[in-house]
């Protein structure tokens, strides 16, 4: 509270609003962040359910029966989500079920592979092979995906850290050691500049790392916060190392 | 953008395309079913050569019409690679897997790139943002820092032209951080 009434006095009170705008802000990017933790769990588990569909009709069942078999051996949420679709579609045929599946998984990589299949049961085509297939070309896929994230993350946060947090605190340091207004420095008008300065970039920065991680649209709705948090790390810092 | 949009759903089309095929679809009945979604601008070019060949149109100059509208490289290369098909009854779908391993080559090639690319891209955006501030925060506290001394110098400057000249300096200093930043974006390799 403390520091809100330091940034009203700096005639920063448009950054308290931020706050509020931030934290209903971050309220919102709770859900996708849920919802894609979600799909990532279910699109690593394809290849491998690919795979194991592939064995069974190899072996000799009937597309059917083989997915059934592997809902029955098979703990993780895509089967789950496969035996639910099941279930819910006992009284219609075997490829709405399919489709059901697909749309239980708000997945558009499993969406695509459901598409496949479908056409390719259509057609009668062996899909031992091109189940087979699709299971090794979605697992060198997720393992570029999980490459990607692992490899950006770090550098993601860091860059947050970096710009959100240690660059306001450093140049506050500096000024507030330099210029403090305990010593009748002048410095309202610059303090301010900086301010917006700190808050736009931080914004900025934030924005890059969700799109190094190819989720820029979920990170949008934590900019607020993070042009809020630089503001405060600057202001708040500033008047307690000038004092 | 478009190429962006291209390269990331190329993959998919070939190894779909190349599955309808294998399956016993005919070229134009596997086109009419990508054209059906699923497949970003790839889907929409494809709707839109369904539409045109459906009036009437013969498939080889709307294959033609898709490859002078294409961006990507390997998009104009199955594009071609369809056209060869229609007019000289290639063998498509052994094409197409080679194509496809290509295309699979490409995308590890540019998610390592990527990653190497982006390695120094917090040092970078720091070394901006770090910069700018403390040059500028020295400029705008000149006259202040060095009192009485400034006038004697002959460097009295007027508090309004220092605030522009520091505004400017931190407007800049942002838009060369933005600048160094779009590299996130342009450099995306599309999974």
């Amino acid at each position: 509270m403390f520091g809100l009434w330091i940034l009203d006095l700096y005639g920063l009170a448009w950054a308290n609003w931020l706050l509020l705008i931030g934290l209903a802000g971050i309220g919102g990017a709770v859900p996708p962040i849920i919802e894609r933790i979600r799909r990532r769990k279910i699109e690593n588990a394809l290849p491998s359910l690919l795979e194991t569909l592939s064995d069974s009709i190899g072996a000799g069942q009937g597309f059917q029966q083989a997915v059934q078999g592997a809902v029955t051996t098979r703990d993780d949420l895509i089967a789950k989500l496969f035996a639910q679709a099941l279930d819910e579609s006992h009284a219609s045929s075997f490829d709405s079920a399919l489709s059901r599946f697909a749309v239980l998984t708000r997945s558009a990589q499993i969406q695509r592979v459901i598409h496949l299949l479908n056409t390719a049961i259509e057609q009668d085509a062996d899909l031992k092979d091109i189940l087979f297939r699709l299971s090794l070309d979605y697992e060198r896929l997720n393992d570029l995906m999980n490459k990607r994230e692992s490899e950006m993350l770090g550098r993601s946060i860091l860059i947050l850290m970096f710009i959100c947090v240690g660059l306001p605190l450093l140049i506050a340091f500096i000024v507030g050691l330099f210029a403090p207004w305990s010593g009748g420095f002048q410095v309202t008008a610059i303090n301010n500049m900086f301010a917006l300065f700190f808050c736009a970039t931080s914004m900025l920065s934030a924005a890059v790392g969700g799109r190094m991680l190819g989720r820029m649209k979920d990170v949008l709705w934590t900019l607020p916060f993070w042009g809020f948090l630089a503001i405060y790390l600057y202001i708040v810092p500033y008047y307690l190392i000038g004092g | 953008m478009r190429e962006l949009d291209e390269s990331r759903e190329l993959l998919y089309v070939i190894r779909s395309l190349e599955i309808l095929m294998t399956s016993g679809i005919g070229l134009e009945a596997a086109l009419h079913t990508l054209a059906m979604g699923g497949h970003g601008i790839i889907s929409d070019d494809f709707s839109s050569l369904m539409k045109n060949v459906q009036k009437g149109r013969p498939l080889e100059n709307e294959l033609r019409r898709l490859q002078k509208q294409a961006k990507n490289g390997g998009y104009k290369r199955m594009l071609n690679t369809l056209l060869n098909n229609v007019m000289s009854d290639t063998d498509i779908i052994s094409t197409l897997q080679t194509q496809g391993s290509r295309e699979e080559e490409i995308r590890t090639e540019k998610v390592k790139k990527y990653i190497e690319d982006l390695a120094g891209l917090p040092e970078s955006l720091l070394t901006f943002g770090m910069l700018g501030p403390i040059i500028l925060a020295l400029v705008g506290l000149f006259p202040q820092l060095m009192g009485d001394m400034s006038a004697m110098l002959g460097m009295n400057m007027d508090p309004v032209l220092i605030n522009m000249a520091v505004g400017g300096g931190l407007f800049v200093t942002f838009i060369g951080m933005a600048l160094v930043g779009m590299k996130a974006h342009f450099k995306d390799p599309g999974l």
